[in-house]
């Protein structure tokens, strides 16, 4: 159990329970926010260690709730991982540019969005460490 | 001696005749065949005829004129009496020569006279002499001139009486009638053909002269009337600066102005003031002086400022049909034709558009479900409801199998409307293509292990690097293996190849061969097609959308290679595709191009990118790509590939570039773009540049070597590129 805490941003709900299974089988914290209004509320309320946000959201597009959250200091530092159905093409570098750490499209492959969180987490680094000594 | 009737003379019988007259043959050879109507206008009689009546007058002969075919084709002056005997006794006549009392047989002295191009003497069995002149254009015979000798005597009673039985007249008669005729000496004769020789001639070539004049003047007659009537069409000329010449109907119809008030007046009255602005007359005039034809399809402006929609075709004139030269302009309205194109393309856009949003909305509302269905499927084949019995994990394999295919499928229904909206872009650059096999057969590899299928890699040595989108490449190989696997039963075998190209060297050829059921030769054409989907009996359920061959071959003509399949059914097929050779001659054959190269020089812009912190991300490589693409001059200029290996993130760009005075503005302009790119100066790019000397007179292609030395040694120079190279 790394303890961690995952916001997870998704107005879809069978995506949001389907996501929350995988990350807590992986040790994590969730908690879920479904619209754009309600994700920076519950980001400072939670104090999340990672975000992993969608892109069409209600109230507001994911690209909104990114700038809003580089402008509170308390959220600026938590990294944000997308996870949109939207074409990478327009999207990827939009979503890096506005200071997101990876763009994934729906669905992502298992494995590497996981390896992508624990980076992000900064576990992966301390994993390859010990395995250096 | 003979009683047997003859056309021509007998020399055991008869005075010798005189022997043909040699005369000067035409010397030019008339190529064209001449009409029956223009050798019938030629030998016209009501135009001989004055001149024929003045010679026999003159020379007191007797003149006729025929054709090729010996008939007569006017009557002559002084017909002898003895002729209209005949004439009278014998219908058939009209065919026979006048000058020869003889029965049965032709005359031959025009036929021959024709033939051998000389002037042919005859003398008959009465002993009337008379010359046959042929007449030709060059080489083409057209008729001939007969003058006959006016009878002289009968030589012999004997023979009289039997032309007089004959003809049915008594001796008496016929010499009655010959008698009266005035004797011309044979030698006058002759001198006779030699004069008619040359008048015939002389005339032949004035009547063939005053022919062409009449049917030119008709024609320019005919071709005024045309262009005045022409409605449909603006017919003007111009003289070398632009101004109108001449005017027709149409133009008047079509652009407003009267002939009075357009002639002397600039042609650009007819543009818009933006297209005078932007010196589009003077554009015109110039392609179709350089061109000798200008085409063009515009806007143009009538008297009344109305906007109509012209096909212009613009035709310089040679100096020689005019005085000075100048433009002949053809001019069509085609407003209507272009507004229902205006229409049709308005309407297939926004087809197009509507087919887009409707995919790209279906492939965005299909992700967010099949997201939640793979997160279920995964986890709980993670186990993180409890553990399965070997049949439930089976049955969820399955299940995320499918999620996979669905997954691809929506991926390549975006694919489709890329191919549609031309949106599907290839971004080539130097790529493995040894690499990019690996990779696709690992991708595919637990694919082909649920199937016990061997997957094979055979690479010719020594492959060339190619120039190709290694991303497309890698989904063209997955697609042709995933295909290969689809149809290849159970324990079979599955070989990927890549060899250079035996038709092109300019190409590898990779292929994918199975051990399937193969192609029908009715299927190999059309599985290329989209949704193109070939029934098989062969256990293969679904084979997708159809989709993946469509957009494999989209994929690879954007590389400018081709694809194809060959197949032996029962045996399996085999897919090939071509890729072009990565060639920094070729890439760097736009400099050579242009004109000023002759200064001697080809400068390289470098553009190193050192980020602050960290490397210089994939994407964000290609967009700096991107901007620098806009700097330079298309066609002209050329931004070299990433030169550092392989394919990883490019960190300098090269941009060679032709203009010596240019490149500073180049640069500048790239050192712009790339701080109004890079606003947060994350970057740091730093421009600098080299010039490479080109030898003037050396050729093309060594002028390329020249210049792809100088760049592999500057980019062997490169500090980045050595870090790389170890």
């Amino acid at each position: 159990m790394t303890g961690k805490k995952i916001l997870i941003v998704d107005d879809d709900p069978h995506l949001l329970l389907g996501l929350t299974a995988k990350l807590k089988a992986n040790g994590y914290e969730v908690t879920c926010a479904t619209d754009a209004l309600s994700a920076i509320t519950v980001a400072r309320k939670e104090a999340p260690d990672l975000v992993i946000l969608d892109l069409g959201l209600p109230a507001g597009d994911g690209f909104l709730v990114l700038e809003r959250m580089r402008r509170l200091a308390d959220l600026v530092a938590t990294p944000v991982i997308v996870l949109s159905a939207r074409d990478p093409t327009d999207n990827k570098k939009r979503a890096l540019d506005a200071g997101a750490v990876a763009f994934f499209q729906k669905p992502p492959d298992s494995h590497e969005f996981l390896s992508e969180i624990r980076q992000a987490l900064g576990e992966e680094m301390a994993l390859s460490s010990f395995l250096k000594t | 001696m003979t009683s047997e009737p003859s056309g021509r003379v007998d020399a055991s019988e008869y005075p010798p005749a005189a022997g043909p007259i040699p005369f000067r043959r035409m010397e030019k050879n008339w190529g064209v065949d001449l009409s029956p109507g223009l050798r019938a206008d030629l030998l016209d009689f009501t135009a001989w005829g004055e001149i024929l009546t003045m010679y026999g007058r003159t020379m007191k002969v007797a003149v006729a004129l025929t054709n090729s075919q010996g008939q007569i084709l006017g009557k002559c002056h002084n017909e002898q009496p003895v002729w209209k005997l005949v004439r009278d006794a014998s219908p058939g006549w009209a065919a026979g020569c006048p000058f020869c009392i003889t029965t049965g047989l032709p005359c031959t002295a025009v036929a021959d006279a024709l033939q051998t191009g000389v002037t042919v003497m005859v003398r008959d069995q009465a002993g009337l002499t008379h010359v046959a002149v042929p007449l030709s254009l060059g080489e083409q015979p057209l008729g001939a001139i007969i003058a006959g000798q006016v009878f002289d005597r009968y030589p012999e009673s004997l023979l009289l009486r039997r032309v007089a039985k004959e003809f049915g007249v008594s001796a008496q008669r016929l010499w009655d009638l010959a008698s009266r005729q005035r004797p011309v000496s044979q030698g006058i004769l002759q001198t006779s053909g030699d004069l008619l020789r040359s008048l015939g001639d002389a005339f032949l070539r004035q009547r063939y002269s005053s022919i062409l004049e009449e049917q030119l003047a008709e024609t320019n007659g005919r071709f005024r009337l045309l262009v005045e009537e022409v409605r449909d069409y603006a017919l003007f000329t111009m003289d070398p600066t632009g101004r109108v010449t001449s005017w027709n109907g149409g133009a008047e119809r079509m652009l407003g102005y009267l002939e009075a008030e357009i002639v002397g007046q600039n042609f650009s009255c007819f543009f818009s003031p933006d297209d005078i602005q932007n010196l589009v007359p003077e554009k015109q005039l110039r392609k179709a002086l350089e061109a000798g034809e200008a085409k063009d399809e515009g806007w143009r402006v009538r008297e009344n400022r109305e906007q109509f929609w012209a096909d212009v075709s613009i035709t310089a004139l040679l100096e020689h049909v005019g005085p000075f030269g100048g433009f002949a302009i053809v001019m069509q309205d085609v407003t209507d034709r272009k507004r229902i194109a205006i229409v049709l393309e308005e309407a297939r856009q926004e087809r197009t558009r509507l087919q887009e949003k409707f995919l790209s909305h279906v492939s965005h509302e299909l992700r967010t479900p099949l997201t939640a269905i793979y997160f279920f499927v995964t986890n709980v084949l993670d186990g993180v409801l409890g553990d399965l019995t070997p049949e439930q994990r089976e049955h969820l394999t399955f299940a995320l199998d499918n999620v996979n295919q669905l997954k691809d499928m929506v991926s390549d229904l975006l694919d489709i409307t890329r191919v549609e909206t031309h949106k599907l872009i290839v971004e080539p650059r130097q790529a493995s293509p040894v690499k990019l096999i690996a990779e696709a057969i690992s991708t595919c590899g637990t694919n082909a292990a649920t199937k016990n299928i061997s997957l094979r890699f055979q690479a010719a040595p020594d492959l060339p690097l190619v120039w190709a989108d290694p991303v497309r490449v890698r989904q063209i190989l997955i697609n042709l293996i995933d295909n290969g696997i689809k149809f290849t039963p159970e324990s079979g075998t599955l070989t990927v190849a890549c060899r250079p190209f035996a038709e092109d060297d300019g190409f590898v050829c990779l292929s994918v061969s199975d051990t399937g059921c193969g192609i029908s030769p009715a299927n190999r054409e059309i599985i290329f097609d989209r949704l193109a989907q070939i029934k098989s009996g062969s256990g293969a359920s679904r084979s997708g959308l159809g989709l993946g061959l469509f957009i494999a071959r989209e994929l690879v003509s954007g590389h400018g290679g081709r694809i194809w399949v060959e197949s032996q059914q029962g045996h399996g097929s085999t897919f090939y595709f071509t890729l072009p050779v990565f060639s920094l001659a070729k890439l760097c054959s736009p400099i050579f191009t242009v004109p000023n190269l002759e200064a001697g020089s080809v400068t390289l812009i470098t553009v190193d990118v050192v980020p602050v912190e960290g490397t210089v991300h994939a994407d964000i490589a290609l967009e700096i790509r991107r901007v620098l693409e806009r700097c330079i001059h298309p066609g002209q200029d050329v931004l070299l590939p990433s030169m550092s290996g392989a394919e990883p993130v490019q960190t300098f760009f090269i941009v060679a570039c032709t203009d010596p005075r240019g490149f500073e503005v180049i640069a500048n302009r790239i050192g712009r773009e790339l701080r109004t790119f890079d606003k947060d100066s994350r970057l740091k790019p730093v421009i600098s540049s080299t010039t490479l000397l080109v030898t003037p007179d050396r050729s093309r292609e060594e002028q390329i070597g020249e210049v792809t030395a100088g760049i592999e040694r500057v980019v062997q120079a490169h500090p980045m590129a050595k870090e790389r190279l170890q």
